[in-house]
């Protein structure tokens, strides 16, 4: 499961990786943005063959561009995206709307609030079977 | 059957609560000349009732509701009763929250003339301002608890968790109990910022201001950050008239320098040493004008929107900070009654200007 952290703080950056990695996740398929900016110039640069990661787990509250613009941005490589890449909105709030606004971007497949545990990496890794047999 | 009372009765008894109500009654005709003015509206503007009679309502009444006025009067002489509410001066007295109430007077068939009743309801109007404010402060809050309090809770949680399955005195332990340890100082600081918010907003008083001399608090600052202006090469050129003074509570003006100038040292640009000038304009009976303008790396303002001195929201992703200081800058300049605004250009800096009357 190739998976991309975009998350302000560090030790959400190191939590997530590490509780991937005691799921049997290979700690060099997990890739990471500390910078919302960073992370969208990486997928709009990316060319029509450029290996996509499976998974995206993304923060909402962060600086300059929170969780939502960066949804907001990568709108016009949704067609592109779409079966190929699926974003988790995961987030410390526990706000209710969170849930109903993520449901309106077809690449958000689930709001995870944190931290990640066991039966959501596992589920997310089923899911990824399922969508995508070997 | 019921003896009706002799008209005289009556008279009496409408006369008396024309003359003694607190409520402000005129009758007007059509063209908005006052026939009759009770004596709450005599001593509102501070006039005898001769200067008042046979006067249009509009010499009493600022330019600007005197269009909605006419227009109200108008809709009474079609047979309505008209209410609503405004904010004015009437005559020379200080600007009051109003409920107007304006009501035809009928006489065989006809609307003769208008009567007005306006009661002063400014107490109730700020103490519902006061409420609405006070609930957005509790919005926040709840905004806060939601995200701030619990991002950091959140990772301690996780980290504990994984504490369990690492091996004791690996590298991998050594660095989940060092994370955990700077999440718990978050958590902590969060906590500890809450309270310096609430200390502010509970002093929220000018019961505590003073004359301070401005020189000397900037002085001060300037001094205390000497060392580290030093160490990036920066310069600070201070232009206050020496004798000027603001009333002003010494220790938010203090902190609103510092977090100012310390903002200045933080998100200086590379390419260039940085330059910070403190200006302030004013005197005796006028308002202060301070400005501290740097050539920094500027924030993008149209992106910052309102979001500029809202707590925890943050423009220098790449520098630390938490997003405390504009917002506490922001309090403790209301508090004492005056009022921060920006104006930021990204590359090229950023000037903050601060008016107390």
């Amino acid at each position: 499961m190739d998976t991309l952290l975009i998350d302000d703080d560090p030790t959400g950056i190191f939590l997530t990786t590490r509780l991937l990695r005691r799921e049997g996740q290979p700690t060099d398929v997990v890739t990471s943005f500390v910078s919302p900016v960073e992370a969208v110039a990486f997928f709009r640069q990316l060319g029509p063959a450029d290996a996509l990661p499976d998974v995206v787990l993304l923060d909402l509250n962060m600086p300059l561009l929170d969780g939502w613009d960066v949804l907001d941005a990568l709108k016009p490589l949704e067609a592109h995206l779409l079966g190929r890449c699926v974003v988790y909105v995961l987030t410390s709030s526990l706000a209710p709307t969170d849930a109903a606004r993520a449901r309106q971007y077809p690449l958000v497949a689930g709001v995870l609030h944190k931290p990640l545990d066991r039966m959501e990496i596992r589920a997310m890794q089923a899911r990824l079977q399922e969508t995508r047999p070997a | 059957m019921k003896a009706t009372p002799p008209i005289a009765t009556c008279e009496v008894r409408f006369r008396s609560l024309f003359d003694n109500t607190p409520e402000l009654i005129l009758y007007q005709n059509e063209k908005a000349t006052i026939l009759d003015a009770n004596p709450a509206f005599l001593a509102l503007v501070a006039e005898p009732k001769d200067r008042v009679v046979d006067h249009s309502y509009n010499d009493f009444l600022p330019p600007a509701v005197q269009p909605l006025f006419a227009e109200k009067l108008q809709e009474a002489f079609t047979g309505k009763t008209v209410r609503f509410d405004m904010y004015a001066a009437q005559g020379q007295s200080a600007p009051r929250h109003w409920d107007v109430m304006k009501v035809p007077l009928w006489e065989n068939g006809a609307v003769v003339g208008v009567h007005m009743v306006a009661r002063d309801i400014t107490e109730k109007v700020l103490a519902q301002q006061e409420v609405v404010a006070q609930n957005q402060d509790l919005q926040q809050f709840t905004y806060i608890v939601s995200h701030n309090l619990r991002a950091p809770l959140a990772s301690a949680l996780g980290l504990a968790d994984l504490l369990g399955t690492e091996e004791p005195g690996s590298t991998y332990f050594e660095e989940t109990r060092t994370h955990l340890l700077t999440s718990l100082h978050q958590l902590d600081r969060v906590l500890r910022d809450m309270n310096t918010i609430l200390a502010i907003r509970d002093q929220k008083s000018l019961a505590e201001a003073e004359a301070v001399p401005l020189a000397e608090v900037v002085q001060q600052v300037v001094q205390n950050l000497q060392e580290a202006l030093d160490q990036c090469g920066g310069t600070m050129r201070v232009a206050i008239p020496a004798g000027l003074s603001v009333r002003a509570n010494r220790a938010y003006l203090y902190s609103i320098f510092f977090n100012l100038l310390s903002n200045a040292l933080q998100y200086r640009a590379d390419e260039r040493p940085l330059e910070v000038t403190v200006t302030a304009t004013g005197g005796e009976g006028q308002e202060t004008r301070m400005t501290v303008a740097d050539n920094g790396s500027g924030f993008d303002q149209e992106q910052a929107g309102d979001d500029v001195f809202k707590l925890y929201k943050r423009f220098h992703p790449h520098r630390p900070g938490r997003g405390l200081g504009l917002y506490l800058i922001k309090t403790h300049v209301e508090s004492m009654g005056g009022h921060i605004s920006v104006h930021s250009r990204v590359g090229e800096g950023t000037r903050f200007t601060i008016v107390i009357l």
